[in-house]
């Protein structure tokens, strides 16, 4: 966590899952508006939004499974 | 002790609501395994509602009590903790998701619209409701049958005032009756809480929904989506009967059609028309034109007078057959059978000193019809 630059993919992610969630300390938020491109945190946001429509789509799946639909 | 006097009546009240069925502020458990399951959700997630507002206004009234100015309270300036926003956050959730499961699997089951013994299409219309038994050669409309003299406060309001019908929805218990919800001209909704079907009926689309009666009886509903002037008066009445009396009556509705067709044919008197036509208005006619035939000025015209009414005959049939587009009247035609339609056309031309004398053929509709 402490070189940025090594670890961005990751710390991008867990910034935008914490978006998702809705809490984020003011530290992590200050640290991503001043290390890397915006870019990177864009795309980051709609793979997590679409990996979140797919989680959403096979738990509604498996709902309908076990309910023998 | 003595000061505790003015516990007595709310304890008594307390202790005497269960037995209190008239006092009816909450929902139905209905009379299908689906309405039981519907009412046993609401009440868990009721008292978890309760237990949510008692931990959290415990919490705040006791932090109100505790942290007061007159014991030194001093105020602690932060601007964040990630971890109570994470807790606050996720609680909740936990929370929701407890009472989505069991949701969930009860909305499966209500979806599940496969599999029906019996199909009716229900359709709504400005303002009755019109059944459809699918391949059972049934079909009829349901129209309020609250006298208009009790509407109008000219006499005592009956039992099921507003919720009486002249030809109610029959269904055979133990059967899975699958309905298609439509309407004819704007959203209606059809509402029976004993069946725990509630559905939007809307023009050009189907909704479905099902229901397994489980109790020969009575079950009344409403249409819940406002629909227009008489939207508070076109009631649902469901009547549930055993298999043998469903039968019966499949045998019976299907005779009275037979007999009403038979009946286009026949000679009428003037005198009979105007009777039979006298009921047909106050039914289909009587919400808009009034009981009075004297409309409502500035929104339905008067039928007292009126010029197509005492003259233009073609005219008076045209549009009572057929609607006029962009207004209120509806194009009755598919809706009253032919001796129906010619009985209140002669009644429309004939009464309230109309007095034209002209007698409108049941024969002359069916030649209309074709």
């Amino acid at each position: 966590m402490s070189d940025p630059k090594k670890n961005g993919l990751f710390k991008a992610a867990l910034s935008a899952l914490a978006a998702m969630f809705g809490v984020q300390s003011e530290r992590n938020r200050q640290e991503d508006f001043s290390s890397g491109s915006p870019l990177r945190y864009l795309l980051t946001g709609v793979l997590m939004v679409a990996l979140f429509v797919v989680g959403v789509i096979l738990l509604v799946r498996l709902a309908l499974m076990l309910a023998g639909g | 002790m003595i000061k505790r006097v003015w516990l007595l009546p709310w304890i008594g009240l307390f202790l005497s609501l269960p037995a209190k069925a008239a006092w009816e502020v909450n929902i139905t458990p209905g009379a299908t395994a689906i309405s039981r399951e519907v009412y046993d959700l609401h009440m868990i997630i009721f008292w978890i509602c309760v237990a949510i507002g008692v931990v959290v206004f415990g919490v705040m009234f006791w932090s109100i009590f505790h942290h007061r100015k007159s014991r030194g309270a001093e105020a602690r300036n932060f601007h964040e903790n990630t971890a109570v926003e994470i807790l606050w956050t996720l609680i909740p959730f936990v929370i929701l998701i407890a009472m989505a499961i069991p949701a969930t699997a009860t909305l499966i089951k209500m979806y599940d619209n496969t599999d029906s013994d019996i199909d009716i299409q229900v359709t709504g219309y400005q303002w009755k409701w019109r059944y459809q038994y699918l391949g059972q050669d049934i079909d009829f409309f349901s129209s309020l049958s609250t006298p208009r003299e009790q509407i109008n406060n000219e006499a005592a309001k009956g039992e099921n005032y507003l919720l009486e019908v002249d030809n109610p929805l029959v269904l055979p218990v133990g059967q899975k009756v699958r309905f298609l919800f439509t309407a004819a001209d704007v959203i209606h909704s059809w509402w029976v809480p004993d069946l725990a079907v509630k559905k939007d009926a809307i023009p050009g689309f189907i909704n479905e929904s099902w229901a397994i009666p489980e109790e020969p009886g009575i079950y009344r509903g409403q249409c819940t989506e406002l629909c227009g002037r008489d939207h508070g008066f076109m009631p649902i009445v469901v009547e549930v009967k055993s298999q043998a009396d469903f039968d019966l009556w499949l045998a019976d509705t299907r005779n009275a059609a037979q007999a009403q067709a038979a009946a286009a044919s026949e000679e009428w008197t003037l005198e009979q028309l105007m009777e039979r036509g006298e009921q047909v208005y106050n039914t289909s006619c009587a919400a808009c034109h009034q009981a009075t035939g004297q409309g409502i000025p500035g929104a339905f015209p008067a039928l007292v007078g009126s010029p197509m009414v005492t003259t233009d005959i073609d005219a008076h049939i045209n549009i009572v057959l057929h609607g006029k587009a962009g207004t209120a009247m509806q194009a009755f035609g598919a809706q009253l059978n032919a001796v129906d339609l010619a009985a209140v056309i002669t009644y429309e031309r004939n009464a309230w000193g109309n007095d034209t004398g002209d007698s409108v053929s049941p024969q002359r509709i069916t030649e209309l019809q074709q």
